[in-house]
């Protein structure tokens, strides 16, 4: 926690590297071999991926956006989910570092067929990839997959625990929108608030560690059913300096906000009872532009995608003047680019604890 | 047949209630003297070394077979059984097919004496054909054929009806419904307490409630039985809450003749250790939290913690003790539920629920004992008086008047283990086919150095 302090009243040092050459080649304050969730990551961790992504965002903005620093290298993308968004999110990163990139759908591999992840994940490596980007349906997936894998694994998404690149691409959307220019990791004291289900939400997890390291006044909204634990982690939180508030009140939790994130509502949740309706949910918890104007004005609006609009957020709020929607998207990669650099330049040898 | 002379050993004996430094010779399988030593003769000789006591009996372990002897056989199982200082124990129905038969009963049977251990297997029948929970499984027949209890364990009773008949009709036989305390309409897809563990892994909550609620229809539906059946007999097996065993200990006081086990696992583990923590309820206490205590030294996720019912909260971990302190439970059973890697090692939601614990049931046990949680002899009456008393008059050493203790005259049946001498948890050291242990790796006071059974030794440590 003193990370968390020292957020507060300065930013920490941090050498950034310079990303068009191969990351091993320079020293980097990175010692994590594996990115498997944010809970671990100290303030000076997040600053570093921050001032890595302003990087990554200068070589975006190149003519030929793209650096040879992972020339040779292979990556492969394992998604046991259906995905568009971080899947190609990835492969673009990785291609633009100038990594090999080997795609692999769970459905087209020989996981229908009853292989077992372990066995799967000793294959990729026999066949040669040295980063293993993972999603996967089931909590704690990528864990099992970091045992047995000789490189390093991107957690893609797991279950309802953890998406670290959505919530390192929320924050450096936040930093760059809220001023905190290029150094601060720029939400310390702001308020920043999550609508929706948050129960089913590895968005909501993994933002939770980085937005609370980060200094964030932060705000959890949502029906109470799929706000289930969440009262009682908020307050072991506040004992232990990871401070957030959790209502079903929406107009309190909107009130003079700063960033407003909008989770996905799936179908499936009034079949198990959670919820009774959609339309019940719109009307109750919806980001409207109603809603909107009660938040501080020009207040960011965000939303991890992809969106039902209509339900969790209004069709005028996601193209509106204050939403970031495609800036997410956008920084998704310089992020993704950012961490697939910093991770390439650990060796099993010298990482600290994954 | 084996003979035996300790010398100066602590003699832990909970049917004469007696501890203390003493001698035992076994002549030929017989336990011919037990001296109690005293004055000069006792000098020097304490609870902190050799200790022998009588052989342990669990009244609730899965043997596998038939059906997934990959996992485990009945001969692999009463060997770690016996590693593990039990001489008794009753297996599980939930096999394939499930014991609802008195032909797998023979089957298994079958199985023990090829195996030749000395370990003497009983066995609970099921409640329902095929543990489907809709038709009563032939319980007079089970009876005639010497099981010892019924149960759908794996999963309840489902029924609240045909609980109550089996109660009734198992109560006329003598038996006990052995029952698994599990609303089955809360825990759906459920894969860790519900709890602060659960809510920060991303884990699907199984709740306290469902414990609490199955234990509340049983009892209420016991109490109903025995105005009609008074012989009627009602154990809750591995209960792991503290409103459940709360709900136990309120029945137990208005005279009902309810009882109940708790496992070793659920005593001393907690859902600190899916989040990668590595210390015992007590040292977590009430409101541990490892992320604010920085403990966690593993990884989180780990398959091998994955079990029904789940692993509890520090909180419920304690009452469980304190429910062991006070006679609110009756007995300490394994619940050892070996499984294959295949079964195992996988996603934990996709993990089979298990935990292969007759091995370690001991070493847990006193490392709570060490802690000051539970006195030596109460620990050790948990695992020998406690489960005989639910056995009634079943199993050899009461059928033959001996009892459960150490009782000149009678066969041999104890175990000898020293409290100084740590061992390791490896998959080498388990003699148990299933590997799924939470403790690889971790090091367990008290191994032991002999069991004997029957009058027959059914382990000895290897010399040194």
């Amino acid at each position: 926690m003193t990370d968390v302090a020292g957020e507060r009243t300065g930013v920490p040092e941090v050498a950034v590297p310079s990303v068009d050459v191969a990351p091993e080649s320079q020293p980097i304050g990175w010692r994590h071999r594996h990115l498997l969730d944010v809970d671990g990551l100290v303030a000076a961790d997040l600053e570093l991926v921050m001032r890595t992504a302003d990087a990554m965002r200068e070589v975006l903005a190149r003519p030929i956006a793209k650096v040879p620093a992972l020339r040779g290298r292979s990556v492969t993308i394992l998604f046991y989910e259906a995905s568009t968004r971080t899947r190609v999110s990835f492969e673009v990163a990785a291609k633009n570092l100038s990594a090999d990139v080997v795609n692999i759908a769970a459905s087209a591999s020989s996981v229908t067929k009853g292989e077992s992840l372990v066995d799967t994940v000793r294959t990729i490596e026999a066949l040669g990839a040295q980063m293993l980007v993972m999603r996967h349906g089931v909590s704690g997936a990528p864990y099992l997959a970091a045992e047995v894998f000789g490189g390093s694994v991107l957690n893609g998404g797991d279950g309802w625990h953890a998406h670290p690149t959505q919530a390192l691409l929320d924050l450096y959307t936040m930093r760059s929108r809220l001023g905190g220019g290029p150094s601060g990791l720029g939400v310390a004291g702001r308020k920043v608030v999550i609508l929706g289900d948050v129960l089913h939400s590895r968005v909501a997890r993994s933002n939770i560690w980085s937005l609370t390291a980060a200094g964030a006044d932060l705000w959890l909204c949502g029906p109470p059913t799929l706000l289930r634990g969440f009262e009682a982690w908020a307050g072991r939180g506040a004992a232990a300096g990871r401070r957030f508030t959790v209502t079903s009140d929406v107009s309190a939790a909107l009130r003079d906000a700063d960033v407003v994130m909008a989770l996905r509502i799936q179908r499936e949740r009034m079949s198990s009872g959670l919820l009774p309706s959609l339309r019940e949910y719109a009307a109750r918890y919806g980001l409207t532009a109603a809603r909107v104007a009660t938040a501080k004005p020009g207040a960011l609006v965000m939303h991890p995608g992809p969106m039902n609009e209509g339900v969790e957020i209004a069709a005028d709020v996601a193209a509106g003047p204050q939403s970031v929607i495609t800036d997410q998207v956008t920084n998704g990669v310089a992020i993704r680019m950012a961490l697939l650099y910093l991770l390439a330049g650990v060796s099993p040898a010298e990482s600290a604890k994954p | 047949m084996t003979d035996l002379e300790i010398s100066r050993a602590w003699l832990v004996d909970p049917a004469s209630g007696r501890e203390g430094p003493g001698e035992i010779v076994v002549r030929e399988g017989v336990l011919r003297a037990v001296t109690w030593l005293e004055g000069d003769d006792a000098a020097g000789v304490d609870a902190s070394g050799v200790i022998v006591t009588p052989g342990f009996i669990d009244l609730h372990a899965h043997l596998r077979e038939p059906g997934n002897e990959d996992a485990e056989t009945v001969a692999t199982g009463l060997a770690a059984a016996a590693h593990g200082g039990f001489t008794t124990v009753c297996a599980m129905p939930n096999t394939t097919p499930a014991l609802d038969d008195p032909a797998v009963l023979d089957r298994i049977r079958a199985a023990a004496e090829a195996s030749r251990s000395p370990v003497e297997l009983l066995a609970h029948g099921a409640v329902t054909m095929d543990r489907s929970g809709e038709t009563l499984a032939p319980l007079g027949e089970l009876a005639d054929a010497g099981v010892v209890g019924f149960s759908d364990d794996g999963a309840p009773v489902r029924s609240a009806a045909i609980l109550r008949n089996a109660l009734a009709y198992a109560g006329a036989l003598g038996l006990p419904i052995v029952d698994h305390a599990e609303d089955p309409t809360q825990t759906a897809g459920a894969e860790a307490n519900d709890g602060f563990v659960a809510t920060v892994l991303g884990l699907r909550g199984w709740p306290v409630s469902a414990e609490v609620a199955a234990v509340a229809r049983d009892l209420a539906i016991f109490s109903d039985v025995l105005r009609d059946v008074p012989g009627a007999r009602l154990h809750l097996t591995h209960l792991s809450t503290r409103a459940a065993l709360d709900l136990v200990r309120r029945a137990k006081s208005d005279g009902l003749p309810v009882t109940c086990d708790v496992t070793p696992h659920h005593l001393a583990l907690t859902d600190e250790w899916i989040a990668g923590a590595r210390r015992y309820a007590w040292e977590a206490g009430p409101d541990g939290d490892p992320w604010r205590d920085d403990v966690i030294g593993a990884e989180p996720f780990a398959p091998a913690m994955r079990v029904n019912p789940p692993l509890r909260s520090p909180a419920d971990a304690l009452a469980c003790l304190a429910a062991l302190r006070d006679g609110t439970a009756d007995a300490i059973a394994t619940d050892h539920a070996p499984h294959t890697e295949v079964d195992k090692v996988v996603e934990f939601g996709f993990a089979a629920n298990g935990i292969s614990g007759i091995e370690t049931a001991l070493g847990l046990v006193l490392v709570a004992v060490d802690a000051g949680e539970l006195t030596l002899p109460r620990a050790i009456a948990l695992l020998t008086i406690g489960p005989a008393a639910i056995l009634g008059d079943r199993g050899r050493r009461s059928a033959a008047g001996a009892g459960v203790g150490l009782t000149e005259g009678a066969p041999a049946d104890l175990v000898v283990f020293d409290r100084a001498d740590s061992w390791t948890v490896n998959p080498e050291s388990l003699a148990s086919r299933g590997k799924n242990s939470p403790l690889l790796g971790m090091s367990l006071p008290g191994r032991v150095l002999l069991t004997m059974a029957g009058g027959r030794t059914a382990y000895e440590a290897p010399a040194d």
